[in-house]
């Protein structure tokens, strides 16, 4: 659905990107928030609606997004929403609530300690809880699963992955949040071991801790705080089927069905792609679901392969987009955030510059 | 821009038991949204996107379910969005589902909340699986010594509302506990199980979902011309703050007095106990009734025990409260909140059966959530303009 | 240098099945697979809805494999606990025979050279089967089925399963609490005062909710020993997977002597569960020095002082 109400991104703050932080996600977020609201050039008072993005098994408590909200300064009571979802979700709820048009400002967050347990005994708890989780099947397994298809119908070839992940480690060169970043050699990143075949090292993201947020502002409000802000001009999310036996794993159906709600082939070229592939092979899948050619810079901020905080992942994607339109000088952007087993279900967010 | 209209026109709630050993997860939130659409006369190809509330998914080990969930809720191809603001989260998940329909994004929207106790144990999740867990009734427990200080409540009130819920559910088919020889002396002779709250005076543990169909104001006046009535969304609202901080008041919290403000703003109540026709408070125990009515300003400070002590939060009483037989009879916690929203909205639709308020036109719903932080609420009406 | 809490979340979680996947769990104690048409496809494991439409499925079973072809595989080098077998193995998508959708189950080949796509398998049953999905330990290359014996139709059908989920958690000991710690060790107590509202916390806090700013080291104030009882819990405790109380058990909330400071749900010493109400004085007990030296707060008892009278304490709880 392409959007009522224009409604911009005008301050983001993405945190260092770390194998293991000594902080907290509370404290992660008191410090995006404070970063994303100067960037913004407002303060926490001034934000009229806050949504959270975070998961109580990534953290190890229930409730842990209760501590949180410590970050956002509640008080007096604010306006305030969580997601047990990654931060672009966070977004969106922010994004649809701005258009009720009675609030100018929103603050969405994402945040996850991925190093607080092992991924590989978290992930399968996501899973079908009679059929997959009793298997422990764990997200780098299936996402091995949707390679190994790839590769048999020749949509991919490990060689291209590990051209994917040379190029991303080498964009992920200026980013400073990069965890993992410099020059690699493609034949010497084939040599490597399989970490799950048909998986290597190279094509799985790292484990990061980390959080994002960003400012949204709402028509006039945005124009009013920014001369340059970044328009949100479609945002969509779509689901498929959850088990990834009953899908056609050579195609993202639900990445495909978003990108056209959110009108991604209207309204001019798309100039640079933020995308939560978290797998080097997922990025073919969704520049062909999202219709992305040749010309579209994917991921130059290194992409979730490069840094990947769970449940701030897809929101650090569309952050790093919004700078490649403020900072880079590209005018129309795309970002998108995933869940689930092999790319189950799937976010497009499209950004645009300031007009 | 001004809001959309958005119509109630299907609503739909599990039979709640302590263990619906009869149906998957899946099967579980099926039920309820299978009977929501049927209320609204719609398929599964109608719905345009789907909001999933529940409370921790430590209460059933499944992380993230609405991705396992999507195929039960018809939801491939379609928006699956999940919300979790602890126990208002059935709440939230109406007014998520609201504003996609409010803003235009979407036009049919089925919300959906469950929780299924009986897969793990509530004490184990609500300490994250560590010792001493203080359970719900422990965290709560200093509150109402508090407020019975305060405001000199007779230790009686308590009681009083356990007995009246628990009546009120016995015209509920879908409640789960069905005590039929209640009486204020059961209640008082139950065991004390975090003083001053009895056995008798706490919520059970239940498995159980609800869903609520929300459409646009087309859709609204479409199944009103069909003879089914929709309930219309008057207004909405959230607010949290934080669990604790020096001279924090949880009784008569600033985040309850806001939330409420704000909604009695939007639909242009001035006087809320003559203008609203009953609620559906969040009363997991039995003093939160009382505490809700004064801190969410239906009535004033130190006044709330006296409707309950005078019989109006009765079925037939002047300001009816939890005519389902509320969160005491019925604890699903994520769907909690949702039950609440969807009772305030069969009352105005005029489906509420033996549990009807005669001519009910305006009805409050009320969800809280952890250390009485989180609030949602919703006002809905017969019509979209009652007070006009 | 940061420190660390380990912790495990564990909890045997009881799983009621429904009609279509406790259908198929009976099979497995059967040494059968299920699968469940919807239209002209039949869809393995059996799932209740359709999986494109949402439709309600008829619960038409059909039996599928046992052989079945693998349309897709990784190998698992090293195992997880939660992983059903505990040496390399592939996960695999079999494609049972009679069936069109891909069934996810372990492969034990021995070694990944084993391993190619449109290789063919068979299951291999288990002795003892409880109607589980690890029923089937692992499918191993092949075409002809493996002799099994074939239990009778199970007498009672599967309707129930338990899922152990169990995660190590890591969680970082921030610097503040880590100060309150050493400090009880030294049978201290700890107070953060907040650089911009002048709210004083008690130690170990990380921010201050109000103003949203970090609490740091520079902000520590010693905090008194002594207060008093405002509000209190006497807790029946509930057994479950983990829980440490077997007895009723209560927790206090203390304001301090002469600071604006609530510690909340703290343990007693020396105070029946029916001596405890509102405006008993109380004071620190700690933990006599372990091997180390170190203390640690044990509760708090009571001070003999008379109560203090003021009936507005109670609504002290923050
Ligand atoms: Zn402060």
């Amino acid at each position: 659905m392409a959007a009522t109400e224009p409604v911009a991104i005008i301050g983001w703050s993405v945190s260092p990107m770390e194998r293991r932080t000594d902080k907290t996600e509370a404290q992660l977020l008191l410090d995006v928030i404070t970063d994303a609201t100067a960037h913004a050039g407002i303060s926490r008072a001034d934000v009229d609606f806050t949504c959270a993005g975070s998961c109580d098994y990534v953290a190890g408590q229930a409730f842990s997004f209760v501590q949180n909200i410590n970050a956002i300064g509640a008080w007096p009571p604010k306006r305030d929403s969580h997601v047990e979802m990654d931060g672009a979700w966070a977004l969106y709820e922010a994004w649809v609530r701005l258009q009720l048009g009675d609030l100018d400002v929103a603050l969405a967050t994402g945040s996850g300690r991925s190093s607080t347990a092992d991924p590989a005994t978290i992930y399968p708890m996501e899973m079908d809880p009679y059929y997959l989780a009793p298997l422990g099947a764990d997200a780098v397994s299936m996402a091995a699963l949707q390679a190994r298809v790839l590769l048999d119908a020749g949509l991919v070839t490990e060689r291209q992955m590990a051209t994917i992940a040379a190029r991303t480690r080498r964009d992920a060169v200026a980013n400073p949040h990069a965890q993992v970043s410099g020059e690699f050699d493609v034949d010497a990143l084939l040599a490597g071991e399989y970490v799950r075949d048909p998986l290597r090292r190279h094509d799985l993201p790292p484990i990061t801790d980390g959080a994002c947020a960003v400012v949204l502002a709402r028509g006039e409000k945005a124009r009013e705080l920014t001369d340059r802000p970044v328009w949100i001009t479609g945002f969509a999310h779509v689901a498929e089927a959850h088990q990834p036996g009953v899908r056609d794993l050579r195609v993202s159906t639900s990445a495909a069905r978003a990108a056209k709600a959110a009108g991604v082939a209207e309204g001019g070229p798309i100039d640079v792609a933020e995308l939560q592939s978290a797998f080097t092979h997922e990025e073919p899948v969704l520049t062909a679901a999202l219709g992305l050619g040749p010309e579209v810079a994917i991921n130059p901020s290194g992409g979730p392969l490069a840094a990947n905080p769970i449940m701030a992942t897809g929101l650090v994607r569309i952050a790093e987009a919004a700078r490649q339109i403020r900072d880079a000088g590209k005018r129309r952007a795309l970002a998108h955030a995933t869940s689930g087993p092999c790319l189950q279900q799937n976010l497009v967010c499209v950004l645009e510059e300031g007009r | 821009m001004s809001k959309n209209p958005c119509a109630i026109i299907g609503i739909g709630q599990t039979q709640h038991k302590s263990r619906r050993w009869d149906v998957s997860l899946g099967g579980l939130v099926r039920e309820a949204a299978s009977r929501a659409l049927e209320d609204a006369r719609l398929t599964w190809a109608d719905v345009d996107a789907v909001v999933l509330g529940k409370a921790p998914d430590l209460f059933e080990g499944v992380m993230k379910p609405e991705l396992y969930l999507t195929d039960a809720l018809g939801a491939a191809g379609k928006p699956m969005f999940r919300v979790h603001t602890a126990g208002s989260v059935g709440g939230t998940t109406g007014i998520v589902a609201a504003h996609l329909v409010e803003t235009g994004i979407h036009r049919t929207v089925l919300a959906v909340a469950y929780q299924k106790q009986s897969e793990g144990n509530a004490q184990f999740a609500l300490g994250s699986g560590k010792g001493a867990s203080l359970g719900a009734g422990g965290a709560f427990a200093p509150y109402m010594r508090s407020y019975i200080h305060r405001t000199g409540a007779p230790l009686d009130v308590g009681p009083m509302v356990a007995v009246k819920d628990r009546q009120n559910a016995l015209k509920n088919p879908y409640a789960h506990l069905k005590l039929a020889d209640i009486s204020l002396e059961k209640v008082k002779a139950s065991q004390m199980m975090w003083d001053p709250i009895r056995y008798l005076e706490s919520c059970p543990s239940s498995d159980g979902a609800c869903a609520v169909v929300l459409t646009d104001e087309a859709g609204g006046l479409a199944a009103a011309a069909d003879g089914r009535p929709p309930a219309w969304v008057l207004a909405s609202a959230v607010r949290s703050e934080p669990s604790s901080f020096p001279g924090r008041d949880a009784v008569w919290s600033a985040g309850a007095a806001d939330c409420a403000a704000d909604v009695y703003r939007q639909a242009g109540i001035t006087r809320p106990r003559e203008q609203i026709d009953c609620a559906e408070l969040y009363v997991p125990f039995s003093w939160y009734e009382p505490m809700w009515l004064e801190a969410h300003h239906i009535v004033g400070h130190g006044e709330g025990w006296k409707l309950t002590e005078r019989g109006d939060t009765a079925l037939g009483g002047a300001f009816p409260v939890n005519m389902s037989g509320g969160v005491l009879s019925t604890n699903p916690i994520g769907a909690s909140g949702l039950l609440r929203f969807a009772e305030a909205a069969l009352q105005v639709r005029g489906m509420a059966g033996e549990h009807q308020v005669d001519g009910a036109r305006v009805a409050l719903a009320q969800a809280y959530g952890a250390s009485a932080q989180y609030f949602s609420m919703w006002l809905v009406g017969s019509s979209p303009d009652p007070f006009a | 240098m940061t420190t660390y809490v380990e912790s495990t979340v564990r909890f045997p979680y009881k799983r009621s099945l429904g009609p279509v996947i406790g259908q198929f769990m009976t099979g497995l104690t059967e040494a059968r697979l299920l699968g469940i048409r919807a239209d002209d496809r039949v869809i393995v494991p059996p799932v209740e809805w359709d999986p494109e439409t949402g439709e309600q499925l008829a619960h038409e079973f059909v039996e599928v494999g046992p052989a079945g072809t693998v349309r897709s595989w990784c190998w698992v080098e090293k195992p997880t606990t939660q992983h059903p077998l505990d040496r390399p193995f592939a996960f695999a998508l079999i494609e049972l025979d009679g069936a069109s959708t891909g069934f996810l189950h372990a492969v034990d080949a021995g070694r990944r050279e084993a391993m190619t796509t449109g290789m063919r398998v068979v299951p291999r049953w288990r002795t003892e089967r409880r109607g589980h999905i690890t029923d089937v330990e692992a499918f191993v290359p092949g075409d002809q089925p493996l002799p099994v014996e074939r239990a009778e139709p199970a007498g009672e059908p599967v309707t129930m399963m338990t899922y152990d989920a169990e995660v190590h958690y890591l969680t970082p000991v921030t610097e503040n609490e880590t100060r309150v710690g050493q400090a009880a060790a030294e049978g201290r107590f700890l107070g953060l005062r907040c650089p911009r509202c002048a709210r004083l916390y008690v130690g170990g806090k990380n921010d201050c909710p109000i103003c949203a700013v970090a609490l740091t080291p520079q902000d520590e104030v010693d905090l008194p020993q002594r207060g008093t009882i405002t509000n209190y819990v006497i807790i029946t405790p509930v057994q479950y997977p983990g829980q440490t109380e077997t007895e009723p058990f209560a927790r206090v909330h203390v304001l301090l002597d002469g600071v604006d400071v609530v510690l909340m749900f703290q343990p007693v010493v020396d105070l029946a569960n029916d001596d405890v109400r509102p405006g008993v004085r109380v004071s620190a007990v700690w933990t006599p020095p372990d091997g180390t030296g170190r203390r640690a707060l044990a509760g708090w008892r009571p001070t003999g002082e008379p109560d203090v009278d003021d009936p507005a304490l109670v609504n002290r709880i923050h």
